[in-house]
């Protein structure tokens, strides 16, 4: 891949007919498809100079001659198997064999944007929004090898047929292959999307033949034997290696001076690189001018071992600058102040009187609840390598869960540092398979730095490798968060909610503009709000007074660099709201299923969005729409051609519990002593992207130490179609196992502004011995399919403390549930029952 | 110069004989199927045969691997149809498959030495590799369907696999 992503580039660099030339002289019509699209060129000139070499019906796949089918993945691929999930899609509707399916990884130009709008990979979005029109597209593909077809077989349009890539005249019986077509004839047809998608008939979902298989994922034999290739496997001619000098604070640190003394006598060893901070540069800084690369010297040397050795050798002195003295405990206490104070933050969610109903009630909840700081730590740490190509271009190699963003942040960071203007800087990302992004690789502080070490060597490849040390120290880690909720019942039933959270926004730090962020429903003057911190908050539970007031913490974002990390919000979000939900009925006397079920009614808002499909303006689906689905960006009644995921509401969440819940034999099943099962709901992803979760979680507690065991995880969930359920079940069950892992033991620790655990024996993600029986159920409600890489992740820290405490009686209130948290929640239990005694 | 002896062909590597053999067998030899995870043998991902044990690459000096018998995920079979491999692929088990080089090499050492294991010895020998994509109920089932596949050649028959 790399080889021909080199090759495609540098052909890119030649003038437009030069390289288009040169490639179908060379043959190579593949490459067409893969960054430069044939639209790119003149119809006539493309057509002239391919003639019968390869068919490109829409951005997203290229027929070759041969019949081969290059599906060109404009999405990261990161473990979640996503080209073959979008080749299976585009296959149904193309009616290509399957064997003649291959994948490639576009990469990104400014050229290549106008092709494939914005390439980025968050959310569990990728199906979701691409289903639809990935549908459509190989629909058009199979009509125009159909008219192709048909006419050099003399049929009629109608009487045609496509299968196995082949045409078929269902009268006179004869066939013709897709290579044969192509090479007979040349299709000049290129659809645009949206307006050429719109009025194409789709098969019968009941017709699919290769969606809803298990076919084996394209990428996995490349990951048996050695040959899968990821950003820190490439390599160049003349390249030299950068490793970080850590600097003292996670963000805010100024090196002030660095002595290269010690490290000049190491052999190979070339330079020490300070690397500005970029504030208010690139796509990320732009809306709160926050920087890159704080405090960073990179040791450069000729091979990495010795760039390591180097960056040990450097003296530097820092400034650790207005962070330099924080913890985690100072965040948790400001956060704690803000929820106190009644003037800060706004309602983000406002339904009833909440305060008259509070007041009114019987009986009020009242609880504290926390998460702690975690982060990505995938098995790559993040890499990029960076050079100057002789005719100026830039050349940054890396896996990226955004092309588009890495390149739109190195233009304008070099364009600093040549003195030109960000368009005149060309850039192009060579996009890899990813070990791993789980959120972190959106972040191109290591393409910054590798960038700016490479324009101080003079254009010399730098490949900048981030040791795990470096990489966890400075990390872009999930923010830790508190809530304050209150909830008051009467008569038996649940009156009034109110959540108020505290935590770091995530949104500044991505650039995240006004226009993307909701604004409260009151008139609360304290601006726009971030989404992405507070979402899951507004579960799906229909209540009559219910408010989620929400504030940011402005030093803990800034001095964490807080960021999405799988599922974002919804990971603490669910936890506190599936704790204070059982917590509830218990407080009733009901049974926490019973309960559920009955507010799970799917009245109002909460009923989903109908299956009449898409209703202009509402706000969730809008902007989903206008990151993903269009470029430029839709105008608000734009034709949207997918439906809604959100379709069926809460009712389908009840569903999925109720299979959950049958399935782990909650409520059935004879239980030993101190064993508990305990149940949890979640619908993901700021309501767009709902894959339908409901998990339980049976878990057997040592009283006398706080120690437990997860014996038992159960997930059902409810995505509408799985495309591939073996991999659908795969990321099930890796995703519930992050869960686990979070709530089982992962957290950092802050002190000095710094970041305490640096690997993995300190940071100690889940290991194989520590893996429960797992049973997974995949609902196939049929309705559009939404996304399997990280809902299921959410339901399974508060099943597991709901267990903790149907187990023994403990309530756990943090997040993770170390076993010092569960014997001091023990601790309370007793006291309270010597009090009510 | 250290002389090293790499899936069965020699190599002379240009480096200082305290740089771990993971660097080597990465930049010098550009293998990079074997992965830097952690470097403190805390992972699993850059797991390479030494005379057919399971190794730490990144906890080994080029010069202390002089001599032996090196085996990369690039080595281990030359069609990359080793019994682990087949078993990999039939079970779907890799994800973002960044540790599973170190897995595979592992597995195939631990089988070497323990044809016929049980579920627990299986969780015993794989627990020390991490994978932060999970997929080890996959693993587990891998590994049990490997020994089964070597034991079908040892027999003398050659099981296709559906992958």
């Amino acid at each position: 891949m790399a080889d021909l992503a080199k090759t495609l580039f540098e052909g890119a660099n030649l003038s437009r007919r030069q390289f288009l030339v040169r490639s179908a002289a060379t043959g190579s019509g593949a490459l067409f498809g893969i960054a430069m699209g044939p639209t790119l060129f003149a119809q006539g000139e493309a057509a002239a100079a391919v003639a019968g070499k390869s068919f490109t019906p829409a951005v997203w796949f290229t027929m070759e001659q041969s019949g081969r089918c290059n599906m060109h993945v404009v999405e990261a691929e990161m473990g979640q198997h996503i080209g073959t999930a979008l080749a299976q899609i585009v296959a149904e509707e193309l009616e290509v064999d399957w064997n003649d399916v291959v994948l490639d990884y576009p990469g990104e130009t400014r050229e290549s944007f106008d092709e494939f709008g914005i390439i980025y990979s968050v959310n569990s979005g990728s199906i979701t929004t691409e289903f639809d029109r990935h549908s459509r597209a190989g629909a058009l593909g199979r009509m125009a090898l159909i008219e192709a077809g048909a006419q050099l077989l003399k049929a009629k349009v109608p009487n045609c047929t496509a299968s196995k890539s082949r045409v078929i005249d269902r009268v006179s019986g004869r066939s013709l292959s897709y290579a044969e077509i192509l090479k007979q004839t040349t299709i000049d047809k290129k659809f645009q999307y949206p307006d050429d998608f719109q009025g194409v008939e789709l098969k019968p979902r009941g017709d699919y033949k290769i969606i809803g298989q298990s076919v084996p994922c394209l990428d996995i034999p490349e990951k048996t034997n050695g040959q899968a290739k990821y950003g820190i496997d490439i390599f160049l001619p003349n390249m030299v290696y950068g490793a970080l000098v850590i600097p003292p604070a996670r963000y805010g640190s100024k090196v002030l001076s660095v002595d290269e003394s010690e490290a000049k006598k190491i052999p190979g060893y070339i330079a020490a690189v300070t690397v500005p901070d970029f504030a208010g540069i690139g796509v990320p800084q732009k809306e709160k001018s926050l920087g890159f690369c704080t405090g960073w010297v990179i040791a450069v040397a000729d091979k990495f071992h010795r760039a390591m050795k180097a960056a040990q050798a450097l003296k530097v002195e820092w400034d650790p600058g207005p962070y330099g003295k924080l913890t985690d405990a100072d965040i948790l206490e400001e956060s704690k102040r803000l929820v106190a104070d009644s003037g800060k933050g706004q309602n983000w969610v406002l339904e009833g009187d909440v305060d008259a109903a509070l007041k009114d009630a019987d009986q009020v909840l009242e609880a504290e609840y926390t998460s702690a700081i975690v982060q990505h730590a995938p098995m790559e740490p993040r890499n990029a390598t960076v050079y100057r190509a002789s005719d100026g271009t830039w050349h940054c190699y890396m896996g990226t869960q955004s092309p588009t963003f890495a390149r739109m942040t190195l233009e304008p960071v070099l364009a600093n540092l040549l003195g030109s203007k960000p368009e005149e800087v060309k850039v192009a990302v060579h996009q890899f398979i990813l070990g791993g992004g789980f959120g972190l690789k959106q972040h191109y502080d290591v393409a910054v730095g590798a960038a700016f070490a490479s324009f101080q060597l003079d254009g010399r490849p730098v490949k900048l490798i981030m040791t795990r040390e470096a990489d966890q120290a400075l990390p872009f880690p999930r923010t830790p968060s508190y809530h304050k909720v209150r909830a008051g019942v009467k008569d038996g039933k649940l009156t009034a909610a109110d959540h108020h959270i505290a935590c770091g926004w995530m949104g500044p730090r991505l650039g995240v503009g006004d226009w993307w962020l909701q604004l409260p429903p009151d008139d609360n003057p304290n601006g726009h709000m971030d989404q992405w911190s507070i979402g899951g908050s507004d579960h799906w539970y229909t209540m009559q007074n219910f408010r989620v007031r929400a504030m940011d913490n402005p030093t803990c974002r800034d001095a964490l660099q807080v960021s999405p990390l799988r599922t974002v919000s919804n990971s603490y979000a669910f936890f506190v709201v599936e704790t204070y939900i059982d917590e509830i009925a218990h407080m009733l006397g009901r049974d926490p299923l019973e309960f559920r079920l009955s507010l799970l009614s799917g009245d109002g808002e909460r009923r989903g969005i109908p299956l009449a499909g898409y209703e202009p303006g509402t706000p969730s689906d809008y902007y989903l729409d206008r990151l993903w689905l269009s470029k430029p960006l839709a105008e608000e009644n734009t034709w949207i051609p997918y439906e809604s995921a959100t379709v069926g509401g809460a009712k389908r969440l009840a569903n999925a519990l109720m299979v959950a819940a049958g399935k782990a034999g909650y409520g059935t099943r004879q239980l030993p002593e101190n064993t508990g099962i305990g149940i949890a709901v979640s619908g993901a992803e700021e309501h767009q992207s709902p894959t339908w979760v409901a998990g339980a979680a049976q878990v057997t507690v040592d009283r006398a130490t706080g120690r437990y065991t997860v014996d038992r995880l159960t997930i059902a969930a409810d995505m509408g179609i799985a495309i591939n359920p073996h991999n659908v079940r795969a990321q099930f069950s890796g995703a519930a196992l992050w869960g686990m892992s979070q709530m089982i033991r992962e957290r950092n620790t802050l002190k000095n502004g710094s970041i305490q655990e640096l690997n993995f024996h300190t940071y100690r993600p889940i290991r194989l011995k520590e893996v429960p029986k797992i049973d997974i159920e995949i609902i196939q409600s049929g309705h559009h399919p939404s996304g399997c890489g990280e809902p299921t992740s959410t339901v399974v820290a508060p099943a597991i403390g709901n267990a903790i405490f149907n187990a023994v009686g403990a309530r756990v209130r943090q997040m993770p549930a170390t076993p010092k948290v569960v014997l001091a929640a023990l601790a309370e239990a007793k006291k309270a029952e010597t009090a009510k005694k | 110069m250290a002389q090293l002896t790499i899936n069965g062909r020699s190599f002379s590597a240009d480096t200082d004989p305290d740089t771990p053999l993971l660097w080597v067998i990465r930049e010098e030899l550009q293998l990079t199927g074997t992965k830097y995870g952690c470097g403190i043998a805390l992972c699993g991902a850059c797991t390479v045969h030494i005379n057919g044990k399971a190794v730490r690459s990144c906890q080994i000096s080029v010069s202390e691997a002089e001599g032996s018998q090196i085996t990369t995920i690039e080595g281990l079979d030359n069609a990359g149809q080793h019994a682990v491999q087949r078993a990999w692929i039939e079970h779907q088990v890799p994800q973002c498959g960044y540790c599973q080089s170190g897995m595979i090499m592992q597995a195939a050492a631990f089988l070497a030495d323990n044809p016929n294991p049980t579920e627990e010895e299986v969780v015993e020998a794989m627990t020390d590799n991490i994978c932060r994509c999970a997929t080890y109920f996959r693993i587990v089932g891998a590994v049990k369907r490997a020994a089964e596949l070597m034991a079908s050649e040892r027999a003398g028959v050659r099981e296709v696999s559906d992958g």
